[in-house]
């Protein structure tokens, strides 16, 4: 009964009723009230002009015409309607239809509510007037029995309309409070499926949208949101494990045989080199994590300045020239002058270079990549008004990535088959999609047949949206040795 | 060099004064931001090797800070376990001259000290600049080697001249990548190495006496001494 109580829609439900019912009574209290005004106020008149006639009676016929008067209005009257009293100077009755005088009525002129008792009818309320004629005092009145049914029939019309108010209101109450409930509980059960671990579940939802209909949505969207993040989490502590321990594996047999066999002193420091290195791809794996990391809790965007992406793509193609061509690479540059974009310098050359740096590993030796930057006009974009969007490739020729594949490079520490036997870690496309990502946009991976070309996707900064005051670029500061 | 090191780190600060000490130089050691900010103070120093987290209420950076508003110029490199880029931002802000992340090479941070001491003394840039029979004039971006003049692309003459100007120190690959080029990340593979022995084949190919050395386990240096 409890949960009943606090139930929200029949709480709801019964605060609609009292409303209701408010209402009414707020509606029936003035009409009620200038209705018993009205009848008064004619009663008094009628009171006051019967008293003035028997007046006029009395002045003209005396005291005992008047009681002669009386007594004939008496004999001929239904019994009740009409109350007739008239009294000498100490009350005591001479002609009328009471008994004696109302103890409730004080012998003074005025008008007076009284109670009587009048054959058939019970004990009535009624009005009074008195008045004083010489030493005799005379009271007229009148029973309100003849108005009686119409109160009655008021009260039970008002008694009706609260009564049906109150049985629909509640009524309703309990059906809303059913079809929610049943929602809410199978939002509930959801929920608690979720809790005991079983990230996919979703809330169900509907295809009107209401409110609890567009709360479902965005839970919905939350959950999809927890559940990537899980996996990400998942992922990592797995590649975690599986990248770091061999390192750690390595470097601890390589200081375990070191003291097993106390080898001659160059030997000895060879190894403690070869040790230091193992430290080292330990320390370059935890950076790059710690880097992923930084991006995805996106706390970088306050390094975005306005910045020229052609003059980016160019300095890093310069920084990998050399290296291309000692591989017999041919690395192509092409863009359509500057470009302008707000995003991290830092985070953007470093993903850029990533790229650059896969696309060598995988370009066959004598092979070609293309770096290339070109303007998109607007609309490619999601997201509203925006100036167009700058496009950076990198295009190589080399084993290209399986469609099956594609959606699986840019994951934490996954390494194509063909990337066995080359150096890395596996965390060079992820970094660049979570830079990507960073930056409101997403490594787009499609084939060349032969080769693979990447696409990254900038929005313009749009002219004076820039901030030219801004900081200098992160690395500016650190560079000026 | 008279170095300070201000780190809380027993094992850290053993094996920093004792590298420090075998290069040649002298060590003072502060193990808390108090004596640390009192022994920076009072003695002079040529470079001061700040850790950022310290125990106590006195943090490396307030150190800098307060430092660097006493008018104090002394260079000093911040030790940090923190890596992001916002935090490196941070330290320079507060008054620091160079950031080094824990963990770090010995060979890292004595070249960093080297270059910082130097870069202290006050460098002339309009200076030509020489190492043994190899010139450079950066007014007129002309570089020679004996009488033969040699050209360099843009970034090689950058490269080159980093390096003639801290002629006789190691100079690491990340000091090149940071200084030269602006790169504040690690690209993975060697193209640094690439870079340096494409300079040599221009510098150094044609030449009985190599200037441009390799340091193994730590970067390059470039001297004329033997």
């Amino acid at each position: 009964m409890t949960s009943m109580m606090r139930s929200s829609a029949l709480s709801l439900a019964l605060g609609y009723v009292a409303l209701g019912i408010a209402a009414l009574i707020l509606f029936a209290a003035p009409l009620w009230y200038a209705w018993q005004v009205t009848i008064q106020e004619g009663r008094v008149e009628f009171l006051q002009a019967d008293a003035q006639r028997l007046t006029d009676v009395f002045r003209r016929d005396g005291a005992a015409g008047l009681k002669s008067f009386i007594d004939a209005r008496v004999q001929m009257q239904i019994a009740g309607e009409r109350i007739l009293l008239l009294t000498d100077a100490s009350l005591h009755p001479i002609a009328g239809n009471l008994p004696a005088w109302p103890a409730d009525v004080p012998p003074i002129p005025g008008n007076y509510t009284i109670r009587v008792a009048v054959a058939n009818h019970g004990t009535q309320t009624a009005l009074a007037h008195v008045a004083n004629l010489g030493t005799y005092k005379l009271l007229v009145g009148r029973d309100n029995a003849l108005f009686a049914p119409l109160q009655t029939h008021f009260w039970y019309g008002l008694a009706a309309a609260i009564a049906v108010l109150s049985v629909a209101g509640l009524l309703i109450g309990l059906m809303t409070r059913r079809a929610l409930l049943s929602r809410v509980d199978s939002i509930r059960q959801t929920v608690s499926a979720i809790i005991h671990g079983d990230l996919q579940h979703r809330l169900p939802t509907q295809l009107h949208d209401d409110e609890l209909n567009t709360l479902s949505r965005t839970i919905n969207g939350m959950l999809e949101q927890i559940e990537l993040l899980v996996h990400g989490v998942r992922n990592v502590s797995n590649s975690i494990a599986h990248d770091l321990r061999t390192p750690l594996a390595e470097l601890r047999s390589r200081l375990e045989e070191l003291a097993l066999i106390r080898p001659p002193a160059e030997q000895a420091y060879a190894e403690i080199d070869g040790a230091v290195a193992d430290v080292d791809r330990v320390i370059r794996i935890f950076d790059a994590l710690l880097r992923l990391a930084e991006i995805d809790a996106g706390l970088r965007r306050s390094g975005f300045v306005a910045l020229d992406v052609a003059d980016l793509a160019a300095n890093a193609v310069e920084f990998y020239a050399p290296a291309a061509e000692l591989k017999g690479i041919d690395l192509a540059f092409r863009c359509d002058g500057s470009l302008w974009v707000l995003g991290d310098p830092i985070l953007l050359a470093q993903a850029l270079s990533n790229l650059i740096d896969n696309a060598l590993k995988y370009a066959p030796v004598n092979g070609a990549i293309e770096v290339g930057v070109q303007k998109h006009a607007g609309g490619k974009h999601a997201g509203g008004e925006h100036a167009g969007s700058a496009e950076i490739t990198v295009s190589d020729n080399g084993p290209g990535i399986a469609d099956s594949e594609k959606a699986k490079v840019v994951q934490r520490f996954y390494r194509g088959d063909a990337s066995r036997g080359t150096p890395g870690v596996g965390l060079g496309l992820s970094l660049a999609q979570a830079v990507a990502k960073l930056h409101g946009s997403a490594l787009e991976l499609s084939d060349r047949k032969p080769g693979l070309r990447v696409a990254l996707n900038l929005a313009l900064d749009a002219p004076g949206a820039a901030l030219p005051a801004q900081q200098p670029a992160a690395g500016a500061v650190a560079a000026a040795t | 060099m008279k170095i300070l090191l201000v780190e809380d780190n027993e094992r850290v600060s053993q094996f920093v004064v004792k590298g420090l000490q075998e290069a040649g130089h002298t060590t003072d050691h502060a193990g808390n931001g108090r004596d640390g900010m009192f022994l920076a103070a009072s003695e002079p120093y040529d470079v001061i090797i700040m850790d950022r987290m310290l125990p106590g209420d006195i943090d490396g950076l307030a150190i800098i800070e307060v430092l660097r508003k006493t008018g104090k110029r002394t260079p000093i490199l911040i030790l940090s376990a923190l890596s992001e880029v916002d935090d490196r931002i941070r330290g320079l802000r507060s008054g620091g001259d160079d950031y080094l992340t824990k963990p770090f090479a010995f060979g890292e941070l004595l070249a960093r000290l080297d270059a910082l001491h130097r870069r202290a003394q006050g460098v002339n840039t309009e200076t030509p600049l020489s190492v043994g029979d190899l010139h450079m004039e950066p007014l007129t971006r002309k570089v020679t080697r004996g009488d033969r003049p040699i050209s360099l692309q843009p970034r090689e003459f950058k490269l080159l001249e980093y390096l003639m100007r801290h002629a006789g120190q190691v100079v690491t690959r990340t000091m090149l990548l940071e200084n030269v080029w602006d790169y504040h990340f690690d690209p993975q593979t060697n193209v640094v190495d690439v870079h340096i022995s494409k300079l040599r084949q221009k510098i150094d190919a044609e030449f009985e006496r190599p200037l441009l050395r390799t340091v193994r386990n730590a970067g390059y240096t470039l001297t004329a001494d033997d």
